[in-house]
């Protein structure tokens, strides 16, 4: 007979009890418990020591005896504090780390079962032949007890290799996965949408844009006679460069872009744009997913000579960053590699890599080890503005306009600098180190305005760069310490001459000043491992470390990238993910509905050369995306699929706030479709743009719009995107801001929005353009409403729509009578006031504003007649329509 | 003759409704017209119900104000040396000790240390709990502001007042849970500053700006007059019934309706919140209204006092810019001078209503400052960043008056004494309020997110 260890006299027969403790409860223990009750045997809270079964049947300072009753599970306090029902001593004291109902019965059965407590020997045989879930193979984890953990398989769905099913010959893949979910759930789908639904529903999904009426009729036409007008007119709409915007949109929300720097200066990123274009560029020729990652991770390893490539490299760079005078290099250092750890995990592996930063990562199989060693990855990557060529490309128009206008602002600061020194050198006194403060004899308005001036005059000559040939980039090289950095940084001659390698070691609790043990580049190992994918070192030293990190990640075989890229253009479409957070695809995240759709879309991608357009096809040709955004029996629907999961019906949509802009701009034809270029400055709500805003050392000049409405009206991807000014706009209807990483934006309904609707003079001036468009186009008061309803909501108006409107306009002309409207005027200066900082008193000064020297107003209320001016008022309520600003 | 006059009946019937004409204005509310998110509640009885959160922006400096350090005034213009790794401009060149240019004195029954600027205040310390124990970790304005605001540096999160009003609610339907009363000119980093961060938009604080517009957008363009207003909405809202009838299911739609009601209202409303006609001469002089030096601030307190009382939740009022790197006899006493009359009568104010007990009021910057400073020309003596010592103080909801908690070093460089990290303090607000930091959790990007980012401890020694 052979020994085995199952009936090995040593361990003998294992109890329900000896079970629960170690696969159960000792775990939860550990993970849950001992931070505070015993792995640190001089900090134990509440004189609870968990560490024996001793100590805890001795108890804690609260309930002594009463923690453990060994046989009384429903009586012991270590399971009554377990399921939260005592105020205040709720174990463990986080919400987010609150037990499962399934684990406090476990503990409560195990205290039932006599609290059994094997040796550590023992707990490992029955772990060995017993577990539930499975242990991953990681790098090596700052605790045992973590490298020994076992997670539920459900949730490590991400790092498994795709699992492929075949779907039958002339089945569409979508609706043969999404079918089959509500097949089982018992529900009917809602039948197609119309077809200016869909048309609309197309245009928007694609382009971001309002449907142009005459496509919409002809895509009618088509669509009646086969349903393969959809994809017909689907690739069309990818043809136009205005589907590049879009999804270019998305991407920069996820990759966080904006023209400037943020927190105390806000300095300008004046080559920013040229990456934004990059991306757009991307999506409209269909640059293969894993090669736009490649080149954002690592563009200027590839082929350093490649403008494009440094352009891509932009990305890195996205984040918020600065270093003042007064801050610590190491520390601004230490905040950008965490910065860009974090993001490059979040865009391209969905993995919130900050979790693991200060501990082995408390739900996912990422030891802090990963986090420092794909820190590594960026040690040796330096800042630049390099040298890049414009690409034929790339637009390059407004430069010489953009650059006279920034150089008139230059000049003037030197005049009233000039200026202003020669009346300080007149005025100001000698001093003795005696001297009482203010003895210098100066006007602490007028020093407080030398140092305004001064760091304006920094901030603007910066913008000048806009049309330089360079690009906001990195190179690879050792780390040089900077001191005040305020504007363009050059590549250093040799890169590996002057600075020090950052270390790259473990920072104990997180902490810059802490070295822990050595690290070596690495990315995730339990994609790694429970991904099969070969485990390959990354060169460390002088190597290219990004290049081999951007291989790995656009790797066939790595099980995150193609899930996750699938899965966030899945959501552009439907506005939601397969796997509910597109940024995180960890333990925490929600889990995906249809994980096999998932992974046939990932792997069909992949074998269609990482199109996007490619992909786009194939979701928009599903019935699945043509449904109805109603459902024919809304109750079932409600009581079958509450969280709107199963795809029986289309999810409507409120527009973004970029397409609630364009929208308005392309209905009322002032829409300028230039592709590219320096960024627009929009006109702003004036009170926004002339509000002082502290900078360092002072207040930022003025935000100036650009001169000519052609200039302004251009698709918001374009407008400036600043971190400390942001567009109110924009803001109130749910732009996120560019400071964190949006993985799919948010629709919130407030009454600021209304009034935005309601009383903005920039809408006001939209629905002015609109109906002095309609008039033009239309001579007969029905006419011109059924054009309004066209363009505005892609649909003809009803008889009964016509009449009111006609009503409604026809009375507001007569009001419009009796008013004579003036023409707006614009001063060439303002004056404002801020404090100073020497006194703590306000003082004035005069801003001169070169934009307004030139400025050319939108359409006026005072050049246009009273009927114009009344047809405004109808589209105004157009614009405010549920219906203008809802999907189908 | 209205052919969708069936329509246009129920809209009427709607519009008394919401117009006041029935008083059923229950269902409505200022921002939040769906709240699909389950309101977190009170997790334990609360000291505070609402809080008013004086920001002194730029780094109010507590050796000038209520940690008098006696051994500076020995030490002074001796040469200062930092050292050690955490190096920058601040440390570079020759600097020297700085004593202050104020007179201390021992204030009301409990002896608290104040600067004889504080001609006003002086008189309320036995109401007031003041804490010198708080460090924060980065010396920029904007980061440290956002660290104090949002309890993250790198901005973005959700800001205090959102995260309370999350968790508490409203109390006035037809106001802003969490107000912001800046002033004219925006604190570096921005609205981020109030931000509403990963949390639903209705928790964003409103910013009430003191000049123009209060509320952007809230008047009718030139040209348009609020009767053209109230035909445009009729107009609206006929056309967009019938696109609701065919949609009742999709509840967004209705609420969106409801939000051009309660704007229409707002028009008419909040200017009156605003204006302080109602209140008598001998309270506006109380706070300084009227006086250039204290106008301002004391506008603020005013209306923070009437914002709370209509039940705003939150109130945060912003003074400054602290940031006296030079000249601080000067600097400092007129900030100071700007904001002691003002609060000193708010606090008699809340007093004497009864709401002092259950208001938290929080005056604090984002940092302190150093006890040294690199004379500049000899021009001045003024003082840096420092973000390892600062006075903060809190009154009513239930903090510790008459009190001085923590301590910092015999030269006010940093804390000593009862030492906290910013995050121990918005713990402790948060409880003040009701609030359990570790259950009031938003679940966002897969994580379950809470203010203090990642827990921490309720300082119990400033609780009474």
């Amino acid at each position: 007979m052979t020994i085995g260890w199952v009936t090995s006299p040593v361990f003998g027969e294992v109890s329900v009890g000896e079970k629960l403790f170690a696969l159960k409860v000792k775990p939860l223990f550990a993970q849950k418990c001992m931070a505070c009750h015993g792995d640190d045997p001089k900090k134990i809270k509440g004189d609870l020591d968990m560490r024996t079964r001793a100590s805890l049947l001795l108890g804690g300072e609260t309930y002594e005896d009463e923690v453990l009753i060994p046989g009384k599970g429903e009586k012991s306090f270590l399971y009554i504090l377990a399921t939260r029902v005592e105020e205040d001593m709720e174990m463990p004291p986080k919400e987010a780390d609150k037990l499962t109902k399934e684990q406090t019965w476990s503990i409560r059965d195990w205290i039932n079962e006599g609290a059994p407590w094997p040796d550590e020997e023992r707990v490992a045989h029955i772990q060995k032949k017993y577990a539930e879930g499975e242990q991953v193979v990681t790098s090596k984890a700052l605790s045992d007890d973590w490298q020994k953990r076992r997670y539920e398989t459900k949730k490590l769905w991400a790092y498994r290799p795709l699992k492929v099913e075949k779907v039958p010959e002339g089945e569409h893949p979508v609706d043969w996965f999404v079918n089959r979910k509500l097949k089982e759930a018992g529900l009917v789908p809602a039948s197609d949408a119309s077809s200016r639904e869909l048309y609309r529903r197309l245009s928007f999904g694609l382009t971001g844009l309002p449907p142009d009426p005459a496509q919409a009729i002809k895509f009618e036409r088509e669509f009646t006679k086969s349903k393969t007008a959809l994809s017909e007119h689907a690739e069309k709409l990818m043809a136009i460069p205005h589907y590049g915007e879009h999804f270019a949109r998305h991407w920069l929300d996820v990759a966080r872009y904006a023209d400037s720097a943020g927190f105390a200066n806000d300095y300008t990123r004046p080559n920013a744009w040229r990456y934004r274009d990059y991306v757009v560029r991307a999506f409209n020729e269909d640059k293969p997913y894993n090669q736009f990652v490649k080149e954002q991770v690592a563009g200027d390893e590839m082929e350093p000579a490649n403008p494009e490539h440094l352009v891509a490299t932009g990305f890195l760079r996205m984040g918020p960053w600065e270093q003042t005078g007064m801050s610590v290099f190491k520390e601004t250092r230490q905040l950008w590699l965490d910065d860009v750890t974090d993001s490059v995990g979040q865009t391209f592996l969905a993995h919130a890599m900050q979790c693991a930063k200060c501990h082995d990562h408390k739900f996912d199989p990422v030891p802090t080890r990963d986090y420092y060693g794909m820190m590594a990855v960026f040690s040796t990557t330096q800042f630049a503005e390099r040298k890049a060529p414009f690409l034929p490309s790339e637009s390059k128009e407004g430069f010489a306009t953009f650059s006279k206008l920034m150089q008139s602002k230059v000049s003037t600061y030197e005049k009233q600098k000039k200026e202003l020194q020669q009346k300080i050198n007149r005025l100001k006194k000698e001093e003795t180190g005696n001297a009482k403060v203010g003895d210098n004899g100066l006007d602490p308005g007028d020093e407080a305005s030398q140092s305004r001036i001064s760091k304006n005059l920094v901030r603007h000559r910066l913008e000048l760069d806009r049309s330089q040939p360079i690009t906001h980039s990195v190179y690879t090289g050792k780390t040089v310490a900077m001191k005040n950095v305020q504007g363009r940084l050059n590549m250093p001659r040799d890169p590996w001459s002057k600075g020090y390698f950052d270390p790259d070691v473990i920072f104990t609790g997180g902490d810059v000043y802490s070295h822990g043990e050595a690290v070596v580049p690495v990315a995730l190992s339990a994609a790694e491992s429970l991904g099969n994918m070969k485990a390959r070192p990354f060169p460390a030293g002088k190597g290219k470390r990004r290049l081999a990190l951007a291989n790995w990640i656009a790797d066939g075989k790595n099980p995150l990238t193609a899930r996750v890229m699938v899965n966030r253009i899945w959501s552009w479409h439907f506005g939601r993910g397969i796997a509910g957070n597109p940024n995180n695809f960890g333990g925490t995240g929600e889990l995906p509905t249809h994980p096999a759709l998932l992974d046939y879309l990932a792997d069909w991608f992949m074998k269609n050369g990482w199109s996007v357009k490619k992909l786009n096809a194939l979701i928009l040709s599903s019935e699945t995306y043509r449904r109805s955004s109603r459902h024919p029996a809304p109750e079932i629907l409600e009581e079958k699929d509450p969280k709107g999961i199963l795809y029986a019906s289309f999810r409507p949509r409120r527009l973004v706030a970029e397409e609630i802009r364009d929208a308005m701009l392309f209905v009322s034809g002032e829409l300028n479709p230039k592709v590219g270029g320096i960024p627009a400055r929009p006109d702003v709500n004036l009170e926004v743009a002339f509000q002082p805003r502290q900078i360092m050392g002072g207040t930022a000049s003025v935000y100036e719009p650009d001169p000519l409405p052609k200039q302004r009206n251009r698709r918001t991807i374009y407008a400036e995107k600043l971190r400390g000014l942001r567009d109110p706009f924009l803001e109130t209807f749910n732009q996120p801001g560019p400071d964190a990483s949006c993985e799919l934006r948010q629709t919130s309904t407030v009454a600021p929005q209304a009034l935005t609707l309601l009383n903005a003079e920039e809408v006001h001036d939209r629905a002015l353009a609109f109906a002095a468009r309609l008039l033009k186009e239309r001579k007969k008061e029905p006419a011109v409403i059924g054009r309004a309803f066209e363009l505005a909501l892609g649909r003809s108006a009803s008889p009964d729509e016509v009449t009111v409107c006609v009503e409604r306009w026809k009375l507001a002309t007569e009001t419009e009578k009796e008013k004579t409207p003036t023409p707006k005027t614009y001063s060439k200066k303002i004056k404002r006031t801020v404090m100073a900082e020497k006194t703590g008193e306000p003082y004035d000064f005069w801003e001169f504003l070169p934009a307004y020297e030139t400025y050319q107003p939108d359409l006026q209320r005072s050049e246009v007649d009273a009927r114009t001016r009344g047809l405004a008022h109808v589209c105004l309520v157009l614009f405010n329509l549920n219906e203008f600003s809802y999907l189908d | 003759m209205n052919p969708l006059a069936q329509n246009h009946v129920a809209h009427l019937t709607r519009r008394e409704a919401l117009y006041g004409l029935s008083g059923g204005l229950g269902s409505l509310a200022f921002s939040s017209m769906l709240r699909a998110e389950r309101v977190p509640g009170v997790n334990h009885p609360a000291k505070a119900k609402r809080c008013i959160f004086l920001m002194m922006e730029g780094g109010p400096s507590h050796i000038d104000t209520f940690d008098p350090k006696p051994e500076l005034t020995k030490r002074h213009l001796q040469k200062f040396k930092r050292s050690g790794e955490r190096e920058s401009a601040m440390s570079s060149g020759q600097r020297y000790f700085v004593k202050s240019p104020f007179d201390f004195i021992k204030a009301g029954k409990c002896g608290a240390d104040v600067s004889a600027e504080w001609h006003h205040l002086k008189n309320h310390v036995d109401d007031m709990c003041f804490y010198r124990g708080c460090q924060v970790e980065s010396v920029n304005h904007p980061t440290a502001c956002y660290h104090v605001n949002t309890g993250n540096r790198f901005g973005g999160d959700p800001a205090v007042g959102a995260w309370v009003t999350y968790g508490l609610g409203t109390l006035n339907d037809n106001l802003p849970g969490f107000v912001v009363l800046p002033r004219t000119s925006y604190p570096q980093g921005g609205a981020s500053n109030w931000s509403n961060g990963f949390l639903p938009a209705d928790y964003q604080g409103t910013p009430l700006r003191p000049e123009g517009s209060p509320i952007l957008d809230l008047h009718t363009p030139t040209g348009m007059t609020r009767k053209d207003q109230r035909k445009n909405l009729d107009l609206l809202a006929t056309l967009n019934r019938e696109h609701l009838n065919l949609r009742p299911e999709n509840g967004e739609l209705d609420a969106r309706m409801s939000s051009y009601e309660l704007a229409y209202r707002m028009q008419m409303e909040v200017p009156g919140i605003l204006d302080l006609k109602g209140e008598t001469e001998k309270t506006k002089e109380a706070y300084g209204i009227g006086d250039s030096k204290t106008d301002s601030f004391g506008r603020k307190c005013l209306l923070a006092r009437r914002l709370v009382e209509k039940g705003v939740r939150f109130v945060q009022a912003y003074a400054g810019s602290w940031d006296s790197h030079d000249y601080i006899e000067r600097a400092h006493g007129s900030l100071i001078r700007s904001v002691d009359k003002p609060i000193a009568a708010m606090l008699s104010d809340l007093k004497e209503r009864g709401l002092l007990e259950d208001t938290l009021v929080v005056w604090c910057g984002e940092f302190g400052r150093t006890p040294d400073n690199g004379l500049r020309g000899g021009v001045s003596y003024g003082r840096d960043h420092n973000a390892k010592a600062m006075t903060m103080w809190f009154a009513g909801g239930g903090t510790k008056a008459g009190h001085t908690i923590g301590a910092t070093d015999e030269i006010g460089a940093e804390a000593v004494e009862c030492v906290h990290h910013i995050r121990d303090v918005h713990v402790t607000w948060l409880n003040l309020l009701g609030l359990d930091d570790n259950q009031l959790t938003y679940y966002h990007a897969g994580r379950h997110k809470q203010l203090s980012q990642f827990g921490g401890k309720v300082i119990q020694e400033l609780i009474a």
